[in-house]
C-alpha cells in the first residue's frame, strides 16, 4: 500500500508535464487544425536550450526559464508565419508534412550543435528529500511541478479573461465570422502557435531540469502528447490536463506493478481502446465527422 | 489512363534493361532499395492518394511481412517463394483487422490510431524475447540460393511491377472510382450508393498485402529483422515519397520512390548533415510543390482538355 501511493504520486509528476506538453499540442490542433509532429521537438528544445542558458552561461532557473519561455514563443510565432501560414488552406496532410519535415531537421540540427549526450538542466534547489508520509519527493520535483500547475493555470487565465484569449476562442469557434468581427487570425494563429511551443518547451525543460534533455527524445514525446490528447479530446482544455495525469499515473501503476519494458504500450492501448468507443475523447462534448 | 499506362511499361521496360548496363554491385544495391521503396510507397498511395485518408501506420504492414518471412524461414526453414507471398497474406489478415477498426474514424483520428497501432507493434516485437528474439532481431535468414545483387534486383522487380498491375487494376476499377469519389466528396458518393468503409477497407486491404510482400523481400535481402522495421523513420519515408512524387497518380509514388532513395544516399556524404538537409528538403517540397513532381510532367491531352489546376486522378474518370 505504501508503494501505492508512491506509485500514484510518482506518476501524478510525470503526468503533469504531459498535461504541460500535451495542451500547447491540444491548442495548435483545437485551434488551427494543424497535426503538430514537431512538438516533442520543440519539447526537446525547451530542454537543450535551458540547459544552455543554465549550464553553459550559468544563469540563475528562474532567468533561463524566462529565458527559454521568450526565444521558444519567438521560434513558434516564426515557424507559423513563415512556415505553416503557406499551407494552412491546403487540408492536414500538407501540415503534417511540413511539421514531420521540421521535426526531422530541428532534432538533427540540434544533434549536429550539441551532440546526442544528455544534458542536466542546473535546478533551482538542491535534490534533498522531502518525506510526506510515506511517500518520498525532491523538493526540485515540487518546485518543478509547482511551476508546471502555474503555467497551466496561467495559460487558462489567457484563454478565459484576456482580450487574445478572446480572439482565440472566436477564431477556434468560427475562423470566417472572427475574420468578418475584425479578429486578425492570422495574428491569432500565430500567436496560437508561440503559446503552444512555449508550452512544450517549458514542459521539456522543467523534466529536464529532474531527468536530463536529449536531442532524440522528441519523437516520443510527440507520441506520448498526442496520446494524452486523444485522451482528452481534440482541443479540450481540462481534458489535456485530466489525460496527462491519467496518463502518467498508468505508466507509473504499470511499470510499479506489471513490467517495466512495456510501459509504453499503455498509452497506445488506451488510444484504442478510447478512439473505438468514444472518439470525441473523456472531455470534449462536439466530435468531428468527415 | 494510357498515359499512365505507357509511362509504367516504359518504366518497367527501362528496369528490366538496368542490370545489362549496370555491373556495380553498389548501384545494383540502391536499385533494388529504390524498387523495394517503389513497392511501399505505391502501397501506402492507395490509402493515401485513391482513398484520401492518411495513415501513418503502414509500416505496421511492412514489419508484420518481414517478421513472417523471417520466422517462417529461420524456424520452419520455407524457401523464398513461399514465404513472400505468405508475409503478404499474413499482412491481409492484419490488415483486415486494423483496417475495420481505424477506417472507422477519420481525418487526424485515423491519423492518430494508425500510428498506435504501429507503435504497438513496434513495442510487442521489442519485448516477446519468446517470439520474435527482442530487440536483437532475428537475423541469418536464409537468402534462398541467391548470391549476387542481380538476383535479387529482378525478384524484387518482379514484385514491384506484381505491385504496379494490382494498383492499376485497382485504380481504374469501378471500385478505384468509387474510392476516389468518397475522397472527394463522401457525402455525395454515400447519397449515389458508394460504401465508403467497404471501399477503403478493400483499397487499405491491397495496400497491407503489397507492403507485406516487400517485408518479406526485405527480410531476405538485408538477412535481418529487427523491431526496427516497425520505426516512425519508415513510416517517414514512405510518406515522403508519395507527397513528394505526388500522391494519387500510379507515376508519383515511383518517382518518389527513386528519387527519395538517392537523395538519402547523396547525402549520405555529408555525414551527420544528411538527416538535416533531408528535413530542410521535406520542407522546401511542402512549400514549393504541393502537388508533387508529377506535378510538372502534365500530360499532354489532359493540358489541353483541362486548363488550370491539376487533379491528377480526373484522369481516372475519362
Amino acid at each position: 500500500m505504501d508503494l501505492f501511493l508512491q506509485f500514484l504520486t510518482n506518476g501524478l509528476v510525470v503526468g503533469a508535464f504531459y498535461a504541460l506538453s500535451a495542451l500547447g499540442l491540444t491548442l495548435i490542433f483545437g485551434l488551427m487544425r494543424v497535426v503538430n509532429f514537431a512538438h516533442g521537438e520543440i519539447y526537446m528544445l525547451g530542454g537543450v536550450t535551458g540547459w544552455f542558458f543554465t549550464s553553459a552561461l550559468g544563469l540563475n532557473f528562474f532567468a533561463a526559464l524566462a529565458l527559454v519561455i521568450v526565444s521558444m514563443a519567438v521560434l513558434g510565432w516564426l515557424v507559423d508565419r513563415f512556415l505553416i501560414e503557406r499551407v494552412r488552406d491546403q487540408g492536414e496532410e500538407a501540415g503534417i508534412l511540413l511539421t514531420i519535415g521540421l521535426s526531422i531537421f530541428l532534432a538533427n540540427l540540434t544533434l549536429l550543435v550539441v551532440g546526442p549526450a544528455p544534458m542536466k538542466v542546473v535546478g533551482p534547489l538542491t535534490e534533498g528529500p522531502v518525506f510526506l508520509g510515506p511517500v518520498v519527493l525532491t523538493k526540485l520535483r515540487i518546485v518543478a511541478v509547482a511551476i508546471g500547475i502555474i503555467l497551466i493555470v496561467g495559460a487558462n487565465l489567457l484563454i478565459r479573461k484576456t482580450r487574445l484569449g478572446q480572439a482565440m476562442r472566436a477564431t477556434f469557434q468560427d475562423p470566417m465570422a472572427a475574420r468578418l468581427a475584425g479578429i486578425r487570425t492570422d495574428h491569432i494563429y500565430a500567436c496560437t502557435f508561440a503559446l503552444g511551443c512555449t508550452l512544450a518547451a517549458t514542459a521539456g525543460m522543467l523534466l529536464a531540469s529532474i531527468y536530463s534533455a536529449q536531442a532524440s527524445i522528441g519523437g516520443l514525446v510527440s507520441l506520448k502528447s498526442f496520446v494524452v490528447v486523444i485522451l482528452g479530446g481534440m482541443g479540450s482544455f481540462p481534458g489535456a490536463v485530466v489525460g496527462g495525469l491519467l496518463l502518467g499515473v498508468a505508466e507509473a501503476m504499470w511499470g510499479g506493478y506489471v513490467a517495466t519494458g512495456m510501459v509504453d504500450i499503455i498509452g497506445f492501448a488506451l488510444v484504442i481502446v478510447i478512439l473505438l468507443f468514444r472518439p470525441q475523447g473523456l472531455f470534449a462534448t462536439r466530435v468531428e465527422r468527415a | 489512363m494510357h498515359f499512365e499506362r505507357n509511362v509504367l511499361l516504359a518504366m518497367l521496360a527501362a528496369a528490366v534493361l538496368l542490370p545489362l548496363v549496370v555491373a556495380d554491385q553498389y548501384l545494383l544495391h540502391l536499385a533494388v532499395m529504390a524498387l523495394f521503396y517503389v513497392i511501399l510507397a505505391s502501397s501506402l498511395n492507395l490509402v493515401v492518394g485513391y482513398v484520401g485518408e492518411f495513415s501513418l501506420g503502414h509500416t505496421a504492414f511492412l514489419g508484420v511481412g518481414a517478421y513472417t518471412a523471417a520466422l517462417l524461414s529461420n524456424r520452419l526453414g520455407l524457401p523464398m517463394w513461399a514465404t513472400i507471398p505468405l508475409a503478404g497474406v499474413t499482412a491481409v489478415v492484419f490488415g483486415c483487422a486494423i483496417g475495420a477498426i481505424t477506417l472507422r474514424l477519420q481525418g487526424p483520428y485515423f491519423v492518430i490510431i494508425t500510428l498506435a497501432f504501429s507503435e504497438v507493434l513496434r513495442i510487442i516485437a521489442g519485448n516477446w524475447v519468446a517470439f520474435t528474439n527482442g530487440p536483437m532481431g532475428l537475423a541469418g535468414i536464409s537468402q534462398g540460393g541467391i548470391g549476387d545483387k542481380r538476383g535479387f534486383y529482378y525478384v524484387v522487380l518482379a514484385l514491384a511491377a506484381l505491385s504496379l498491375y494490382l494498383c492499376y487494376r485497382f485504380v481504374y476499377s469501378n471500385i478505384g472510382r468509387g474510392a476516389v469519389s468518397v475522397r472527394e466528396n463522401r457525402y455525395v458518393a454515400q447519397s449515389i450508393g458508394v460504401n465508403p468503409f467497404g471501399l477503403a477497407l478493400r483499397a487499405f486491404v491491397l495496400g497491407a498485402f503489397l507492403a507485406g510482400l516487400a517485408g518479406g523481400f526485405y527480410a531476405h535481402y538485408i538477412s535481418f529483422v529487427g523491431p526496427e522495421v516497425f520505426n516512425f523513420a519508415f513510416t517517414a519515408s514512405m510518406i515522403i515519397m508519395v507527397l513528394m512524387g505526388g500522391k494519387g497518380t500510379l507515376i508519383g509514388p515511383i518517382l518518389g520512390a527513386v528519387i527519395v532513395t538517392v537523395l538519402e544516399e547523396r547525402l549520405r556524404q555529408t555525414q551527420e548533415l544528411r538527416l538535416t538537409l533531408f528535413g530542410l528538403i521535406v520542407i522546401l517540397v511542402v512549400l514549393f510543390l504541393p502537388r508533387g513532381i508529377v506535378s510538372l510532367m502534365r500530360p499532354r491531352r489532359e493540358q489541353r482538355g483541362e486548363i488550370g489546376r491539376m487533379v491528377p486522378v480526373k484522369e481516372g474518370a475519362t
